[in-house]
């Protein structure tokens, strides 16, 4: 049977980007059109586009670091969006074998993660307001990426004398305050390290040049410094 | 809600069954002021958390701390076997430095 292809702009619609950008990234050799017979219309197959949807970590990053579009159906622009969006995870996930219980503690973490790009930059975003959001549940995996200003520069306006972004993705983590002076204190990273260190969960997270890797049976939480400086915050939660 | 003899119950799931979000916990805590206004000064407040999805600390925080600082040893929360919860309210009573009162 002949498979049926996709026309530029059904890919358009398929992956939510726009005509150009499948121009663009069929020319870097991101995502490369089929030409059939030599010619210059663009088709692409449903598979080819299935498989590059999915590589969730590679969109968030390339946005956070480089603004390079992603798939519109990742993107959240308001935090009512984003609710709506992780309602919808947290019932696909009560539905997975074995998550019966497990699914509230996901879509707890989940919810602080985002739901602080939000409250943070609210009215204060640099460029690209709203976040992304994207998750393969057969796969495990959840990533969460914001443009946003960064833990250490939230911080700083209750800790000026924050000295890195090591150090203060260290206190976000591990102390209970607030960017968002007079707001008494923050506890949902607290609370996301809390979890992940007792289950079954493996967090990255990573603001400026600072980066959490809780990995593994004996994972631990610590904050090193990593060769790239991203704004914004990068999470990526990975469960089986 | 439920009034009978001297306590008043609450079934936390009317606020929703997916509690995300300090804005959110907020405006559910302005919501529920009339109600606690009604709230005569000797009967119990209990919480009830079935029906509750997931219940993040964000949420808790901006309703039930305010609670638990209002009516003090008078708010009793139900038992529950949510996992979210769980780790909610162990978080909070760690920043609030107080147990909350969970009935047996």
């Amino acid at each position: 049977m002949e498979e049926e292809l996709l026309t530029i702009s059904q890919a358009a619609e398929y992956l939510g980007v726009s005509l150009n950008t499948l121009r663009r990234w069929d020319e870097s050799g991101k995502l490369v059109a089929i030409k059939k017979d030599g010619g210059t219309h663009r088709y692409y197959r449903e598979k080819d586009l299935e498989i590059f949807a999915s590589d969730l970590m590679r969109f968030a990053s390339e946005w956070i670091q480089d603004g390079v579009e992603f798939p519109g159906t990742f993107y959240c622009p308001t935090s009512s969006s984003f609710n709506a969006r992780l309602t919808k995870m947290e019932y696909a996930l009560m539905q997975k074998p074995g998550f019966e219980k497990m699914y509230s503690l996901i879509t707890l973490i989940t919810g602080e993660i985002g739901d602080n790009s939000f409250a943070h930059n609210l009215g204060k975003w640099p460029d690209t307001a709203g976040i992304f959001f994207g998750y393969d549940l057969a796969k495990g995996i959840v990533v969460l990426a914001d443009r946003g200003l960064g833990i250490l520069e939230t911080l700083r306006q209750v800790r000026p004398e924050l000295p890195s972004h090591v150090a203060a993705v260290e206190v976000a983590f591990t102390e209970f305050i607030s960017g968002r002076a007079p707001e008494k204190r923050g506890n949902g990273l607290k609370t996301v390290r809390e979890v992940v260190m007792e289950q079954p969960i493996d967090l990255f997270f990573t603001s400026g040049d600072a980066e959490v890797r809780m990995q593994g049976p004996d994972k631990e939480f610590h904050v090193t410094r990593g060769q790239r400086i991203v704004r914004g915050c990068l999470a990526k939660i990975e469960f089986k | 809600m439920a009034r009978q003899r001297n306590y008043m119950k609450l079934q936390l799931e009317k606020f929703g069954k997916t509690l995300i979000s300090r804005e959110l916990g907020s405006e559910a805590f302005k919501a529920f002021q009339p109600t606690l206004r009604e709230f005569s000064k000797d009967e119990d407040l209990e919480i009830d958390f079935s029906g509750v999805l997931t219940l993040s600390p964000s949420w808790a925080d901006e309703f039930l701390s305010p609670l638990l600082n209002q009516l003090d040893d008078k708010l009793i929360l139900l038992p529950s076997d949510n996992l979210s919860v769980h780790a909610t309210l162990r978080i909070l009573q760690e920043a609030n430095k107080r147990p909350f009162k969970i009935k047996s």
